[in-house]
């Protein structure tokens, strides 16, 4: 719906911040590391030598094919995984199924490499799990690689094609399936005819956002890859070890990422979002009646992949209170590892703490505005701006960091060095999210509202300040609350940016992991799910609304 | 309180021409209405005086003053939306005060202010309420209250009855009439309800396609409509085309089909096409041996088809040739009225319309 009073010049005065915030801290950024892939060691002459180099590698020729196997085979899994269990919880008669929908989010909030890093102190090398098992006599394989990182990927990011899956099953009318009923088809039959198809969209839309996710992932190859290169890993490698004054292979690789990435975002965009078939249904269709055995199958089906992917955590949170001995852990209850953290002075948490409020007011502030003019206001410009704002989704941190450094390390703004250059990073990267929040709670708030105040004889500008963000305000909160939490767990980006002082939470996990720091970096773990879950937790209801489905 | 000129505007939205070239004059203190089906502009015309729609051409005005180069929210109309468009998180009180807070009313003129229309609209003692506490017709009494009180130049109402159940619907609409008449002010009115609209309104626009069809007063809306849009718009009606046979005095008698009808008019010449239409409900049925009324004339039918609507009983018969014409009765004597069964019909030749060559 459209309220465009004539000459309105706030829509204009929003498009302008938000087209100079976007041009400063992501376009640029980006060019920057485009054309540092096109320019020789020194950074002066034009050359396709980079990409010539990269491409004759073997090395960099794997990580590729490495990020891209990985990928598809995660999104394979995650989608075979998350397609039944969004089916049982539309229309299964299954046991729990609001704390089984509550629980099955978590992951989305939770840092994923310390599912990650979970994995590897239950069953790596020095695992406790493994060692149990060689003890006993039982020979336990790797699941360092492809298994591990796949499995990891699968646990953390099915809800990714849950939640449009089951929104998608619900969004179908029940007359269709009665329809295709009294034509004569069975249940089961008009199930795969005519229902399934239909969410198919859904759960393909999903699975790309899967796919993504695993092509920027830092965390998770970083703990798990060992010695299998991943573009996202190498990327940041190359970076920290390249001498030359112009960063040209972690360029490639950089461009190399945020193409493929661009690439599915279009797809996913432009042939899934518009297929949606089935949007609006008078009545959703009812459960389907099935057997006992039937019933407690799916149940245990359900609730036992959501309990497994929660596992990691649980036993991160277990591990950080037991003892460690050097690197040996011993079954003995202890605050060893919290009071080694707290020891190294609380900085780091300070500054999560901090750089995520800042990150989320930002997201908040601009996030809002630029929702409002997207949804309110249709015209070239807010396209245009819409489609900007998106982009962030398909640019890896890793190389949004890079080339933060490459802008801003010298020349007439100077950020590197400071916790300012991150809060930017985050809220650049975090914006998509702001806007498609927004521009989700707009979309149930009636436009004529505004319209009435506009009449009544407050300007278009204090209409949105008065009217627009007191009705907003459950829905930003909640949407801040989830940048907040995105942003604590944020490694990729802060990776590349901290320095000296501003090490975070997910830094010194990142260093412990490094060294043989074990116990701190299951406390520092702890303390970081301590302080996604608990504000989680507080603003539930005001998320199950919507926002979830957005992330 | 003031006249709108609406002259030659115009907005096109890509190819869709919303409204065409539309010039009309809403004289002070008139409750006028738009009138016509979904899609046919009367909305935007509606939102292009509040200023929610551009113009691609033309001028508004309130007066002398020209209104349509103003921001909406400096405009001052009063607007009642089709969903009311109360604000949620205001008290009913917060809600009728907003246009006065925004234009700088002292609180105590606001207190006064907002009692005396809440008294107005039957809410007194409604000032602390929450909306989701109230009903349709409350809301709908809110909302006119909150329009009322910033005393706009011109009142504007869009739909406003559209949400509520029919019974209420002819309760609001008599309150909405009885307001304006009492207070005097201009008041544009927009509705797709035929019967909603002649039964409020001072006069009518009949808005098809972007363009006026029509602007009269609601008697010669249904009794005289100018184009066959019209008289269909506003209820089931005989049109019917034939040849001018020959003059008669001030009349013409037009064959269709097979069957002669005279027609109060000079226009057109005898051997031309002439359309016209007769309302169902001026057709009356003459029991054999009685007389015509003065100046009526008859028609010779059979019934084709009967169907009961309770006060009101239809029939469609065949005339000589074959033309179907429907007629509308109140009360009828039920035996004489089988299928198949001759009749006569009469009809006043001042009710047979004609509309203009197109």
């Amino acid at each position: 719906m459209n309220i465009v009073p004539p000459r309105n010049a706030f829509p204009l005065a929003i498009a302008a911040v938000a087209f100079g915030f976007v041009g400063l801290f992501l376009l640029y950024p980006l060019y920057r590391v485009f054309g540092a892939s096109f320019l020789d060691a020194k950074g002066i002459r034009f050359t396709f030598e980079n990409y010539v180099r990269i491409a004759s590698s073997s090395f960099y020729r794997g990580s590729i094919y490495n990020s891209l196997s990985i990928g598809v085979l995660a999104t394979l899994v995650t989608t075979a995984l998350a397609t039944p269990l969004a089916f049982a919880v539309a229309r299964l008669p299954i046991g729990g199924k609001t704390a089984l929908v509550s629980l099955a989010v978590l992951p989305l909030v939770l840092p994923s490499f310390v599912s990650a890093y979970a994995l590897l102190l239950l069953v790596g090398h020095a695992g406790i799990v493994t060692q149990a098992l060689r003890s006993i006599g039982i020979p336990f394989g790797s699941i360092y690689g492809a298994p591990g990182i796949v499995l990891v990927y699968a646990l953390t990011l099915y809800p990714y094609v849950l939640l449009p899956t089951v929104a998608g099953l619900k969004a179908v009318d029940v007359s269709v399936e009665e329809a295709s009923q009294n034509l004569g088809a069975s249940r089961w039959k008009s199930f795969w005819t005519v229902t399934f198809p239909l969410v198919i969209p859904s759960v393909l839309s999903g699975a790309l956002l899967v796919f993504i996710d695993t092509l920027e992932n830092f965390g998770v190859p970083f703990v798990l890859a060992e010695d299998k290169p991943i573009l996202a890993v190498e990327a940041f490698k190359l970076f920290v070890g390249e001498t030359d004054t112009n960063p040209a292979s972690a360029g490639v690789l950089g461009v190399l990422l945020v193409s493929m990435a661009a690439i599915v975002l279009v797809i996913q965009r432009r042939y899934l979002a518009r297929r949606r078939f089935a949007t609006g249904a008078q009545r959703s269709p009812p459960l389907i009646g099935i057997g006992r055995g039937w019933r407690i199958l799916a149940t245990a089906y359900c609730w036992g992949l959501v309990l497994f992917s929660l596992v990691p955590f649980f036993a991160v949170i277990v591990i950080a209170f037991l003892e460690f001995r050097g690197p040996v852990l011993h079954a003995q209850f202890s605050l060893g590892n919290f009071a080694e953290l707290f020891r190294r002075g609380y900085r780091p948490l300070v500054n999560t703490l901090l750089l995520s409020s800042l990150a989320a007011l930002g997201v908040v502030l601009l996030g809002v505005p630029i929702g409002y003019a997207v949804t309110r206001f249709r015209n070239r410009l807010t396209t245009l701006l819409d489609i900007v704002t998106t982009i962030p989704f398909a640019v890896a941190g890793t190389v949004l960091g890079i080339g933060f450094i490459l802008s801003f390390n010298s020349g007439w703004l100077v950020l590197t060095g400071g916790g300012s250059i991150m809060v930017l990073a985050y809220t650049v990267r975090k914006l998509p999210f702001g806007v498609r929040a927004s521009s989700a709670i707009l979309h149930q708030i009636d436009p004529s509202l505004e319209e009435a105040s506009i009449n009544l004889g407050v300007s278009p500008m204090l209409t949105f300040a008065r009217l627009t963000v007191p009705l907003m305000l459950g829905g930003i909160v909640g949407s801040m609350v989830l940048t907040w939490v995105t942003v604590a767990s944020e490694l990729s980006s802060t990776v590349v940016l901290y320095s000296g002082p501003w090490q975070t939470l997910t830094v010194v996990m990142f260093q412990a992991l490094e060294g043989t720091g074990a116990g701190l970096a299951a406390a520092t773990a702890a303390l970081l799910l301590f302080f996604t879950v608990i504000p989680v937790a507080l603003v539930y209801r005001l998320l199950r609304r919507h926002e979830l489905s957005l992330l | 309180m003031a006249t709108i000129s609406i002259d030659r505007v115009g907005r096109s939205f890509g190819a869709v021409l919303a409204v065409r070239d539309i010039s009309l004059e809403i004289r002070d203190g008139e409750f006028f209405t738009l009138l016509g089906p979904s899609g046919c502009g009367k909305t935007t015309l509606l939102r292009m005086i509040a200023g929610f729609s551009e113009l691609d051409a033309g001028a508004i005005r309130f007066g002398e003053r020209r209104i349509d180069t103003l921001p909406p929210h400096r405009r001052n109309t009063g607007m009642v939306f089709q969903n009311y468009a109360i604000f949620p998180n205001l008290t009913v009180g917060d809600n009728v005060a907003y246009g006065l807070r925004a234009r700088k009313v002292p609180a105590r003129r606001i207190a006064e202010r907002v009692g005396t229309v809440l008294k107005l609209v039957h809410l007194d003692g409604y000032a602390a309420r929450w909306p989701h506490q109230l009903s349709g017709g409350q809301l709908q009494r809110v909302a006119i209250a909150r329009a009322l009180v910033i005393e706009p130049e011109v009142l504007l109402l869009d739909e406003p009855l559209s949400n509520l159940d029919a019974k209420l619907r002819v309760e609001m609409r008599g309150e909405i009439r009885q307001l304006q008449q009492s207070l005097g002010i201009t008041a544009l009115y927009v509705t797709h309800d035929q019967e909603e609209a002649l039964a409020i309104s001072d006069r009518i626009a009949v808005m098809h396609a972007g363009e006026i069809e029509q602007i009269d007063q609601p008697d010669g809306i249904y009794c005289r409509p100018a184009t066959p849009f019209v008289a269909e718009f506003m209820g089931i009606s005989n049109l019917l085309a034939g040849t001018v046979t020959r003059r008669d005095g001030a009349r013409i008698v037009a064959t269709v089909g097979a069957t002669e009808f005279v027609i109060a008019t000079s226009q057109p010449a005898p051997g031309q096409a002439v359309a016209f239409c007769l309302r169902p409900e001026a057709l009356r049925v003459i029991a054999a041996g009685d007389t015509l009324p003065p100046g009526w004339f008859s028609l010779a039918a059979r019934i084709a088809r009967v169907e009961f609507l309770g006060a009101l009983t239809r029939l469609d018969v065949e005339l000589a040739g074959g033309t179907t014409l429907r007629v509308a009765l109140l009360d009828p004597s039920y035996d004489a009225l089988s299928i198949g069964r001759a009749l006569t019909l009469a009809y006043d030749p001042q009710r047979a319309t004609p509309f203009q060559a197109p």
